[in-house]
């Protein structure tokens, strides 16, 4: 048995440990510490690639130990096709937020590096799982450090913030935490054994269609308020407004991802009857949320609201792929969490970076920043053009394939969808010409200090794989094609023959 | 000099922890009286008795003695264990309280002991009279302890309010047993069994009898509709007694409680008194729930938090079975283990103990005292039943008895009203972390004790909430022990 996602998921917890042992005042080697642990982090993860084989579906690298054995509770882990991206763009975006905030970070370092430790870890334990209850000890293990650190490092009105995005999201994982409870139990009355590993509630026998829709929702809500989905959304904006550059860029990067994976993982295999029955309803919803979000985001005065509602927008898109249920566009879904934890990410970073230097976020405070920051201005243009989808980068790559795939099922949900591609161009376009191009209108803006050494050093890794996603995206996709194809069986199969008995009763 | 005839004696045995703490007691006033300038010994020295007392569970044979009205079997020591835990807290945390408030005496510690005795009594008896002992007993170690800090005007009202409703309440306790004598002709569980097996569930005067003692006992537990007393006495009381009244008394009511309902099988659910059970916990949660949510004063707070803790502890007793009995051992434990921690470090803010201590008290106290602050929020994100704690841990034991008993619907409740308690906790972390401390802040000074209990307290929480399955076994076993 292979250890590696053991350490992976301990190997950030210990670190916090180690630091928290470690005095306040030492900030710049507690910052080095935390730097460091993440890189190592990053590389050991890396490992779990090499060991990964292409071709076959189930989950690889798996451990299991029995945890709370009474209730049959294990404590497994595992990786797969869906979840493999999902955590290397974890362990890729922690050391970058510790780049990014390197300088910034000033007031209470040490709580800061330790709170993105644990974070990184419940993050990454999340995706790798595999036992029902381990995976919702870490759900909601990531709102403790998340809320702390709106809560602490975060801007005016960050209280507010904090609050709302706690609430809005335990609301939901309570739910679903009486659904895990629920479903153990009828599991536990069709076959005498308490179990929580996902896989056994492949294909249950639910007692009735209500039985199962119930259930369904107290999944999807919780889901749905971590996307989010339209009309759920509204602590994201609150949240990314107010967190820290390095809140934002794990907020958006992989804590929405926990929705889309969520469905992914236990919704549909869950389901497949309410998923089939339900799916209209969802998709109606994210397409909403496509459009929604793109036409606020037009109106947007401050970038971050901006880059929040575009989030918005282009999870909509990943929603629309998953509950397309087809190949294709769960795939296209997939790479598209990866690229928008990439470009979005990269997005904040880099507003970031500015209002670090001018202490204002507004578009109307910018103007021909080209001319004076002509390094930082490429990197914000290839990341917004990743963000818009253009040919050639990551952006595109992910999009095409969610629409070209939904196409076949969902056609007219599709065509209403793509409008938010070409509403992503205009307003991010238009972002771009406010901030960089024309006369410099506000005299401040003449001597901004260019781009620092560490923030180009998080830039780089996100700009490379932009372009490697977007060039040669079957480096990415030839792995998850074995465990899609399997997850689509699974729900093909369940919901195809209920629908038959239906139709001959 | 030899303790074997001690041990060797079958009843003797049977009450070891109860001597070792009855007779500590008495010796603990007479040094304290003898040697008022060791006054700074009496802490340590209780400590000593109730370790003592706790290693002498292992010298405890188990049976039923005094006539088959006293049980020592593996449920009453695991309740007699926690029983010590909470008040071997309240001691640490009562160390440098008292000392800081300049009121030190052996007979504080001397009342823990005693009061806790009558919790190992009412957690003993297989008869309503030797329960109504164990309560009496314990009500009046209570009554002093409230009122201990003398001078203190709210100290005084508090104690006189416990009294003045817990008088009230002892009376309708043994209005209800004498009603049950009256119909089934003794307290002992045992006959009790025998006459519900055949009881007429519609008998008027059983309900009266079981409303009676529901409501008396209940006043103990402080479960809404008869919770009024508890924040007033929680915030007058001194605040390591507060944290100990919170957890201990409402632990033994509840095992009592326990024996009652099961003796009561299968009236309890015929004759709907387990629907009367589960308004009161439905209730509990959510007036405790909501109206935590007005309360500054944190021991206000913490009292109505405690309200809806009893709701939830009640869910599981809905259904008298191996299980809830077992989810009701665990979520006691984790409950004495985050609640006395709570009060703790609120015991260590360095106020005037006559003015109440608010929310703003604790700003910006996670960076002042990054220990106290950890510990807080730690025992805040367990008491609101977060993943990894012992919270999330015994809530869901709770959640999932209820489920399999199929009691999906207050169990619903019980996670809505959760989501609702969240704000309150999540608002003292927020004050903890993220208000700056006002001018003029005294930073709480940093005590040896009370670190101690803190660490005891949050090590535990997070042992059972990440390792729960030793927790579960005893439980398991105590609650089989229980419930034959």
């Amino acid at each position: 048995m292979s250890h590696v996602l053991s350490v992976v998921l301990w190997l950030p917890i210990a670190t916090a440990v180690l630091l928290m042992l470690i005095p306040r005042r030492w900030s710049a080697e507690i910052k080095a510490i935390g730097l460091a642990a993440a890189l190592i982090e990053f590389v050991v993860s890396l490992t779990i690639l090499s060991h990964f084989e292409d071709g076959v579906a189930g989950m690889q690298l798996v451990e299991a130990h029995p945890w709370i054995k009474q209730w049959g509770i294990t404590y497994s882990l595992g990786v797969d096709g869906i979840s493999l991206w999902l955590v290397l763009l974890t362990t890729l975006l922690t050391p970058v937020v510790f780049l990014s905030g390197w300088n910034a970070i000033t007031k209470h370092p040490k709580e800061y590096v330790i709170a993105f430790l644990i974070m990184e870890a419940a993050m990454i334990g999340v995706f790798i799982a595999t036992d029902l209850l381990l995976f919702y000890v870490f759900f909601e293990l990531t709102l403790l450090p998340m809320y702390l650190v709106i809560g602490v490092w975060g801007g005016a009105n960050r209280i507010y913030a904090a609050i709302k995005f706690f609430l809005f999201t335990i609301a939901g994982s309570l739910l679903m935490l009486l659904g895990i409870i629920y479903m153990a139990f009828l599991h536990f009355h069709d076959s005498g054994i308490w179990s929580f590993a996902v896989t056994d509630f492949y294909g249950m026998h639910y007692r009735s269609g209500t039985v199962e829709a119930l259930l369904f929702v107290a999944f999807s809500l919780a889901f749905a308020i971590k996307v989010p989905l339209f009309p759920l959304h509204t602590w994201l904006p609150d949240a990314h407004v107010e967190a820290p550059t390095g809140g934002s860029i794990i907020l958006a990067g992989v804590m929405l991802k926990m929705g889309t994976y969520g469905f992914l993982r236990f919704v549909l295999p869950f389901f497949p009857n309410a998923t089939a029955k339900y799916a209209p309803w969802l998709i109606a919803l994210s397409v909403i949320g496509v459009i929604y979000g793109a036409l606020v985001a037009w109106v947007q005065p401050d970038m971050k609201k901006l880059v929040a509602y575009s989030s918005v927008s282009h999870l909509g898109f990943c929603v629309l792929g998953i509950f397309a249920l087809q190949q294709t566009a769960i795939e296209g879904s997939i790479l598209q969490m990866v690229n928008h934890g990439l470009s979005t990410g990269a997005l904040f970073l880099l507003v970031g970076v500015i209002y670090e230097r001018r202490h204002t976020r507004k578009l109307a405070d910018y103007g021909g920043l080209g001319g004076v920051m002509p390094v930082y201005a490429t990197f914000f243009i290839i990341a917004v053009l990743s963000s818009v989808g253009l040919p050639g980068l990551n952006g595109f790559v992910g999009e095409f394939l969610i629409l070209s795939g939904s196409f076949k099922t969902q056609p007219r949900a599709t065509i209403l969808a793509t409008t938010g591609v070409i509403l992503a161009a205009i307003y991010l376009l238009w972002l771009v010409q406010k901030v960089f191009f024309g006369p410099i209108t506000n005299e401040e803006n003449r001597h901004v200090k260019e781009i620092a050494w560490n923030e180009i050093a998080a830039m780089v890794p996100l700009v490379v794989l932009m372009v490697w996603i977007g060039v040669h995206p079957n480096t990415f996709l030839k792995k998850m094609t074995p465990s899609v194809q399997q997850l689509l069986t699974t729900v093909q199969n369940r919901g195809g023959a209920v629908m038959l008995t239906e139709k001959t009763r | 000099m030899t303790l074997h005839p001690l041990i060797e004696s079958a009843w003797m045995n049977a009450v070891l922890p109860e001597l070792i703490l009855s007779a500590g007691g008495m010796l603990l006033i007479l040094w304290s009286a003898f040697a008022p300038r060791l006054k700074g010994t009496t802490a340590p020295l209780s400590l000593i008795v109730f370790i003592v007392a706790a290693l002498s569970e292992n010298a405890v044979r188990g049976g039923n003695f005094f006539g088959g009205t006293y049980q020592v079997s593996a449920i009453t020591q695991l309740f007699d264990i926690t029983f010590l835990l909470a008040a071997i807290l309240a001691t640490l945390f009562a160390r440098e309280y008292l000392e800081r408030e300049g009121i030190e005496g052996g007979e504080f510690y001397a009342l823990l002991m005693w009061g806790t005795v009558g919790m190992m009594m009412m957690a003993k008896g297989l008869d309503l009279l030797v329960v109504i002992l164990g309560l009496e007993t314990l009500s009046i170690c209570i009554f002093v302890l409230v009122g201990y800090h003398r001078r203190l005007p709210v100290s005084n009202e508090a104690s006189l309010k416990y009294f003045l409703m817990g008088a009230f309440a002892t009376g309708f306790v043994l209005y209800g047993t004498a009603l049950f004598y009256g119909a089934t002709q003794s307290t002992k569980f045992e006959v009790m069994t025998r006459y519900f097996a055949t009881a007429d569930a519609t008998n008027p005067l059983l309900t009266i009898a079981f409303v009676l003692l529901l409501s008396g006992l209940g006043f103990k537990l402080a479960v809404a509709p008869f919770h009024g007393w508890a924040p007033d006495v929680y915030q007058g009381a001194p605040t390591p007694v507060a944290g100990w009244l919170s957890v201990a008394p409402k632990a033994a009511t509840l095992i009592a409680l326990v024996r009652i309902f099961a003796s009561m099988m299968p009236t309890f659910h015929l004759a709907r008194w387990s629907t009367m059970v589960a308004a009161l916990s439905v209730l509990s949660m959510i007036i405790g729930n909501a109206v935590a949510i007005a309360q500054r004063d944190l021991k206000r707070m913490l009292a109505y938090s405690g309200i809806a803790h009893v709701g939830y502890m009640l869910i599981a007793m809905l259904s008298v079975r191996d299980q809830s009995v077992a989810a009701v051992t665990v979520y006691v434990i984790t409950y004495a283990l985050m609640n006395i921690g709570a009060f703790g470090v609120i015991s260590m803010l360095a106020k005037n103990q006559n003015d109440p201590q608010t929310l703003d008290d604790i700003a910006g106290l996670g960076f002042r005292r990054p220990f106290y602050g950890l510990a807080l929020t730690v025992c805040m994100f367990s008491l609101s039943g977060l993943p990894p704690t012992a919270g999330f841990i015994a809530k869901f034991y709770v959640f999932k008895t209820a489920v399999d008993s199929g009691y999906t619907g207050i169990a619903l409740v019980g996670i809505l009203t959760s989501i609702v308690s969240v704000y309150y906790y999540l608002r003292v972390v927020y004050y903890l972390y993220m208000k700056e401390a006002p001018e003029g802040y005294a930073v709480p000074v940093a005590g040896m004790f009370a670190t101690g209990a803190l660490a005891i307290s949050m090590i535990g929480i997070f042992v059972i909430g990440i390792f729960p399955t030793p927790l579960f076994e005893m439980a398991g076993a105590a609650a089989h022990a229980l419930l034959p």
